[in-house]
């Protein structure tokens, strides 16, 4: 049986290389019994239909940044709380406690998840060096969702709604002059053109979920369901991996492209730090009983 | 060979719902209906209204409504006919006349908009009552409104070139740049096509226009000042940064309703009259769009334009080959899809085999964007095309014919472009 | 007869109402987002309400703009047939009920999916998705209505309701 996996970004990125292989090894495991086709840059539904297009069955299997439905779940932004988690081992196991709980929020919703792969940890992107969040008072700050737009608030910046498509028109023209996201977006979109420094803050590593619909998975047989599962296990550990190397490759780039790259000083991570932590009680607060428990599962495995 | 039948069944189907004068939107529906339950198992209707839903319900888009809105005011005021008034002193001695105006205007609103069907409702509902008025033969008046309309994709900014960079990871920046120079250089060949046109046609005899003296011409330019100021005002928001390229279409409605209302030609009726007529033209693309957003989504399950571009990267090309075979699978592609459709639907397959050939990225963005312009003029699916029928109460045959020379001037451009290719990479590289 | 002809004509142009006043709409949506952004301050979801506002503004419109004849179609062969020609009429009438139609049945089913999986916008809005979409079911449904009534008044009484559409030539 042929399954159409919709992917929401452009066949070279990492994630969308690491599904095609995942897609390979699912139609060779399974015999041909699950033959997945993938549809990167969404060709197929883009990033914001993916997850619906799933659960209703229009697509059987496919890709999505879980925190983008945080306005649905909270559960769902708990990779993306700023400042909680800012190394991949941290990420990962912040996940392998919020991971279960995550699976039976989306098996609520017709959905069966399969594995994860986090993206590069979260920096800052200016047009001037910052060394403290006093720095950036007054800066038009690029916010695509209710954490960034907190964090804008938060640091006295200006948030400003840009739509991903418009970013590099909005940052060569001055409507946005900083934002924040992992070293791989701004090497993608050549932010040296326009931008000057990236601080290395690792405010969070927003994860990419890949998902079934239910209804096909329960339908599978046990040899399918198991080739599914070691392809996805496969998966999982290449796509961090491939995530880890990007990150250095990305940072690179960046560098030759002219842009200054570095950690954040001191005093700034402390300041960060302390917004951050404000941010998760604020998340904490929306997430209720069961969000605390995974946040405090997660503090005391450290 | 699963593909030759697949192909057959979607273009009879087409053909026939088209052909048989069923509105383009639903015919469009229909044909990817048809595709759906031939080719996957997935609930069709769901996946439809996703898809349309998505399409519908989108931020760029607004720009269009707006555009068209501020199009209808202009129409409705006198600053047409004064641009006109400015324009032909100058213009009526050059050979092929006031024409060279669809083309000029085409080529300035192109740097306003993003889109080729607000470049053309835009600039058509100005020129075509004023160059029918002087009487210019009537193909020439649509065919260059079709061919230049499609500027709009080339000179930045362009919708086309900020998807294509975003799906092949280039710098938006760098491809707007290149597409200043190729733009420039395609409307100078439509103009030289009018110039010559002018010469040999024989149907070619237009009202002729007073003679002044150069102090009455000058005179005369101070109507061009308010439809200047308005284009200014509108490029200008962009450059300097207070509104990105879709919320400067309010500029362009906003500066417009002023213009008016400092003509004293905006009353109630005026103002509500444009804005329905606005609201029917955009609602008639809003279908078609719809459709075509369905189709694709059709094609994408049935995998059609992949295996097609799968086949061409087995056919081991040289370069100047893969490149021809580029340029007619893009053509045929186009004369079914949009063209940005058209580009998502094939570059994950595509661009491996641009990089492997060591074709500039940048300079390919810009031979894409010309074979995407010729598919907006190309039938059955040509949007330019639609447009003006909505328009004109031309037939769309008769569109697509005095659309021909233009889109041969395209496929001419392809080659300029082989040939010349700093013409796409000489600013990019440049100006930094 | 001629209440339910008046009726259907008003709910038709009420939509066309409906629609301009979505994109008029739009223009304050994104003037005022503008605004908002030169004077530091934030107008949290104005993207995503603008796009809500350009479905309502295109949905409500279809209807208003069939009976407009704003919506284009290839008459070639229609004209060819000559006084045939309200055969070609019936097929293509049929044809536009069958599939806005369908395409209306989608979209109210749509809404309704929508509401069932609690689909929540995924910008700074937090709009349930429903509720715009309660335009596409509406608009959807008008359109549909509109092709069955001119394909009623076409087997009736040889004539659709629908109007010329060039815009060109007349100054309205
Ligand atoms: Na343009
Ligand atoms: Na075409």
């Amino acid at each position: 049986e042929k399954w159409d996996m919709p992917l929401a970004y452009a066949a070279s990125n990492f994630h969308s290389e690491n599904a095609a292989q995942f897609a390979a090894c699912v139609t060779e495991n399974s015999g041909g019994a699950v033959e997945i086709v993938t549809h990167p840059s969404g060709s197929l539904f883009g990033g914001n239909d993916i997850k619906r297009a799933v659960q209703s069955g229009q697509a059987l299997i496919g890709e999505r940044l879980i925190s983008a439905h945080q306005n649905e779940n909270p559960l769902f932004g708990i990779d993306s709380i700023p400042f909680l988690a800012t190394s991949y081992d941290d990420h990962e196991r912040l996940w392998d406690v919020a991971g279960p709980k995550v699976a039976e929020a989306l098996d609520a919703q017709n959905l069966h998840y399969l594995y994860s792969v986090p993206w590069p940890p979260q920096g800052l992107y200016f047009n001037q060096p910052i060394e403290s969040v006093a720095d950036m008072q007054g800066i038009k700050f690029r916010s695509y969702s209710t954490a960034t737009a907190r964090m804008a608030e938060m640091t006295g910046m200006l948030p400003v709604q840009v739509e991903a498509a418009e970013l590099s028109q909005a940052l060569a023209t001055g409507v946005a002059e900083a934002f924040i996201s992992s070293g791989a977006t701004g090497y993608d979109r050549k932010v040296w053109e326009h931008l000057s420094h990236f601080y290395e803050v690792d405010a969070w590593l927003p994860r990419n979920v890949i998902f079934v619909n239910k209804d096909a998975w329960d339908g599978l047989d046990d040899a399918a369901k198991g080739a599914m599962n070691d392809c996805a296990a496969e998966a999982k550990a290449r796509g961090l991996q491939m995530s880890k190397d990007y990150t250095q490759f990305t940072l690179d780039g960046l560098k030759e492209g002219g842009m200054e790259v570095g950690r954040a000083g001191d005093a700034l991570v402390a300041e960060l730090q302390e917004i951050g932590a404000t941010m998760t009680e604020e998340w904490l607060e929306s997430a209720g009983e069961e969000g605390r428990a995974i946040v405090e599962a997660y503090r005391a495995s450290q | 060979m699963d593909y030759v039948l697949s192909i057959s069944i979607f273009l009879f189907v087409l053909f026939f719902l088209l052909g048989s004068g069923v509105w383009v939107g639903l015919a469009l529906m229909g044909v990817a209906w048809v595709g759906m339950e031939l080719f996957t198992t997935r609930p069709v209707g769901d996946a439809m209204i996703t898809k349309i839903w998505s399409s519908s319900a989108s931020w760029t888009l607004t720009a269009l409504p707006l555009f068209i809105w501020m199009g209808e005011v202009l129409y409705r005021t006198r600053l047409s006919e004064d641009m006109f008034k400015g324009l032909s002193p100058w213009m009526a001695r050059l050979p092929g006349g006031l024409v060279h105006t669809n083309i000029v205007g085409c080529t300035v609103f192109a740097a306003v908009s993003g889109s080729s069907a607000a470049t053309l409702t835009t600039v058509g509902k100005m020129s075509i009552p004023e160059l029918n008025k002087r009487k210019y033969p009537q193909r020439m008046v649509i065919g260059t409104l079709a061919g230049a309309a499609t500027l709009g994709l080339m000179i930045p900014p362009s919708l086309t070139l900020i998807v294509y960079g975003v799906t092949v990871n280039e710098s938006i920046t760098k491809l707007f740049f290149a597409g200043i120079l190729p733009g420039l250089v395609l409307a100078g060949m439509f103009m030289a096509y009018v110039a010559i046109q002018s010469w040999v046609s024989r149907d070619w005899n237009p009202t002729p226009e007073p003679r002044m003296s150069f102090v009455e011409k000058l005179h005369n330019s101070r109507f061009l000042i308010p439809v200047l100021l308005l284009i200014a005002v509108v490029i200008g928001s962009m450059y300097f940064g207070w509104a990105t390229p879709t919320e400067a279409a309010a500029f362009g409605v906003i500066g417009a309703l002023l213009l008016a209302a400092g003509q004293g030609s905006l009353n109630w009726h005026t103002f509500t009259q444009s804005l329905m007529g606005a609201t029917r033209t955009s609602a008639m693309i809003a279908l078609i769009l719809g459709g075509a957003a369905f189709l694709s989504l059709s094609m994408g399950f049935t995998g059609l334009p992949r295996g097609l571009a799968d086949l061409i990267a087995q056919m081991g090309l040289t370069r100047f080959e893969l490149l021809m075979v580029l340029l007619i699978f893009y053509i045929v592609l186009g004369c079914f899809l949009d063209g940005i459709s058209s580009v998502v639907l094939t570059m994950a397959v595509v661009e491996p085999m641009i990089r492997q050939a060591g074709i500039d990225l940048i300079w390919f963005g810009i031979f894409i964007v010309v074979v995407v312009e010729m598919a907006q003029i190309t039938p059955p699916i040509g949007f330019n095309l639609f447009v003006l029928q909505g328009m004109t109460n031309h037939e769309m045959g008769y569109i697509a014919r005095a659309a021909i020379p233009m889109f041969l001037i395209m496929v001419v451009m392809v080659f300029v472009l082989i040939g010349f290719p700093e013409l796409a990479t000489w600013l990019p590289d440049n100006l930094r | 007869m001629g209440i339910l002809r008046r009726a259907l004509d008003a709910l038709y142009l009420a939509g066309g109402v409906v629609a301009a006043l979505f994109t008029l709409a739009i223009l304050v949506i994104i003037v005022a987002q503008m605004i908002a952004r030169w004077t530091g301050n934030v107008f949290p979801g104005a993207t995503d309400y603008a796009g809500y506002c350009m479905a309502a503004a295109s949905f409500f419109a279809f209807a208003y703009a069939l009976n407009h004849g704003a919506h284009i179609r290839v008459s070639l062969l229609l004209n060819a047939l000559g006084r045939h020609r309200v055969k070609g009429e019936l097929w293509c009438f049929g044809m536009g009920a069958v599939i806005s139609s369908y395409f209306a049945w989608y979209g109210v089913r749509g809404m309704f999916e929508s509401l069932k999986w609690n689909d929540i916008s995924q910008g700074l809005d937090k709009t349930p998705i429903w509720i715009p979409q309660i335009s596409m079911a509406v608009g959807t449904v008008l359109l549909a209505i509109a092709f069955w009534d001119n394909l009623a008044r076409l087997i009736m009484t040889g004539h659709h309701g629908m109007r010329s559409g060039a815009i060109e030539t007349g100054t309205e």
